[in-house]
């Protein structure tokens, strides 16, 4: 099983790109085998939810020029707990 | 806004394939479709950034009853890097340029279909969230990766053609 707080996102990015496959945990393995039991249309009534977004979801329409745009603007703009931030793309870390 | 719905996704396969749209289901949507189990809130769609495929996904998206204005639609034409649409009848998200992706045809080349759903490979989508790096895709990564070997062990979602 993978442990997140074993890995920062260096690693992640290491075991992503790497072909040796992760172990699965057992509580995984039970879900990936009942999930892929169910017909896709099932799959998506039970994986598609709505809940409101504050900021993201107060206008029609939004577009960026570039992802790094975007990613200041989730930043700036949207608040922390909706999991939409990142390091910023200039910084050293 | 209702959830987005399997018969709307077969609505955009169908309709984009009718106006020749080179697109492919990306994020967790696209995982979603190779049977990863887990919750989303909308539909990601990496699109190739050309103005012919624009204007492709512009008629499309029309048709499917978005209210794009013109100058929307002559963004998109024009290919931003990322489009944000809550202005039809489910939430959309276009990804002209995903982090982690070098070239649409790279992608396309790979891509796995599912029932006639054009989708990313698992491989393109978990490596295209380790790029983003956000604090969410940072927390679903470890699964995704047992996901990805599980993927792998079972081929589900093999391509068709």
């Amino acid at each position: 099983m993978c442990d997140l707080a074993s890995y920062d996102s260096g690693n992640l990015m290491s075991d992503t790109m790497q072909s040796s496959p992760i172990e699965i945990s057992a509580q995984s393995l039970a879900e990936f085998e009942a999930a892929a039991r169910r017909p896709l249309a099932v799959r998506m009534r039970y994986a598609f939810i709505k809940t409101y977004k504050p900021i993201l979801d107060d206008v029609t329409y939004r577009s960026f020029n570039t992802m790094k745009e975007y990613r200041k603007w989730c930043n700036d703009n949207l608040p922390g707990w909706l999991g939409y931030n990142s390091p910023e793309p200039d910084s050293d870390g | 806004m209702a959830s987005f719905e399997y018969r709307q996704a077969q609505e955009i396969r169908d309709v984009f394939a009718h106006h020749q749209v080179r697109y492919l289901f990306i994020g967790k949507s696209g995982l979603i479709l190779l049977g990863f189990p887990d919750t989303t809130q909308d539909a990601d769609l990496f699109v190739e950034k050309s103005e012919a495929n624009g204007a492709a996904i512009v008629h499309g998206l029309r048709e499917l009853g978005f209210a794009l204005t013109d100058d929307e639609a002559a963004e998109i034409i024009r290919g931003k890097d990322f489009v944000q649409l809550k202005n039809g009848p489910f939430d959309l998200d276009l990804i002209f340029a995903p982090d982690g992706i070098e070239h649409f045809e790279d992608a396309w080349k790979k891509r796995v279909v599912v029932e006639q759903f054009p989708v990313c490979h698992p491989d393109d989508i978990i490596a295209s969230k380790a790029a983003a790096n956000r604090v969410k895709d940072r927390e679903s990564l470890p699964r995704l990766l047992e996901f990805r070997t599980y993927w792998h062990s079972k081929n589900i979602g093999k391509q068709e053609s």
